[in-house]
């Protein structure tokens, strides 16, 4: 029985106190796997910040900012598109948000219309970034430090983004199937959780990249 | 020099605004819920708003870039 607990979270049992067994099992399981969420979100932290900090070392190395390649200075990124890009990332973490509330609220139907806002939000940022490596004029990945920098890191969190969508619909789907009920629903915490995540390491990246 | 009212920036400046009230909230919401999870979506709440101001800074010029 402690098996299918804790593989699907919230299995009841028929009499009354293995009822009570069962919640108190999947609580503790949930604060382990929230605890385990948290520290893979603090592993990810980490992942960025080693490139962050790569970043900033090799933006120091070099007298002029963007740097000088061929003789000419590389153009700044174009921070109006940036934006309004940041913009649909930022909102989509205000539908994801609603989202869990309406899931936590019973509201199901208003749960499925925000958290398909969200993954079309999150399909547009990422669309927005694939215009922009088309546009951008710092010399590709392997042209300047300048570009190498900004297509790694941008580059690793699209592909965060990426795995985020994927992860929405899945949960989406889990929804569908009656996987979540009211009461339990740590899946969409997690996924909530990530998707904020993601919106917080644009906020750093957005402010390196486009304002620093 | 860029241009500091381009169409682009007035939609994100202004969207900007509205997705920061949003946030903040949410947060003020949330504001006294506990629990691990809670807390760290409240953190995360208020560095979104964070990020809005930065887009707002952004959009309307308020900060000069940085670079040489």
């Amino acid at each position: 029985m402690s098996v299918s607990v804790a593989k699907q979270g919230h299995v009841r049992g028929a009499a009354g106190n293995s009822l009570v067994h069962d919640e108190v099992i999947y609580q503790e399981t949930r604060d382990m796997r929230l605890l385990g969420f948290a520290l893979f979100l603090v592993s990810d932290v980490v992942l960025f910040s080693a490139f962050i900090f790569a970043y900033l070392y090799l933006r120091n190395t070099v007298d002029t900012w963007p740097p000088v390649v061929d003789g000419k200075q590389l153009p700044r990124l174009d921070v109006a598109f940036a934006a309004v890009n940041s913009c649909v990332l930022f909102g989509s973490g205000v539908t994801m948000h609603t989202a869990l509330e309406n899931w936590k609220h019973g509201k199901k139907a208003a749960f499925n219309i925000w958290i398909w806002a969200t993954i079309v939000l999150g399909t547009l940022f990422l669309c927005g970034q694939g215009y922009e490596y088309a546009h951008a004029q710092i010399g590709g990945w392997s042209g300047s430090i300048f570009g190498a920098s900004f297509f790694t890191l941008t580059g690793m969190h699209g592909f965060h983004v990426l795995v985020g969508v994927i992860y929405l619909i899945v949960l989406f789907l889990q929804t569908r199937k009656g996987v979540y009920d009211e009461t339990h629903y740590f899946g969409l915490t997690a996924g909530t959780l990530y998707w904020h995540f993601v919106d917080v390491i644009w906020v750093a990246l957005f402010f390196l990249f486009y304002l620093f | 020099m860029e241009a500091l009212a381009t169409p682009e920036k007035i939609v994100a400046g202004l969207a900007a605004v509205l997705i920061g009230v949003l946030a903040l909230i949410a947060l003020k919401n949330d504001w006294k819920t506990t629990g691990l999870d809670n807390n760290l979506t409240k953190v995360l709440l208020g560095l979104m708003a964070f990020g809005c101001v930065l887009v707002i800074v952004a959009a309307f010029g308020i900060l000069p870039r940085g670079g040489s």
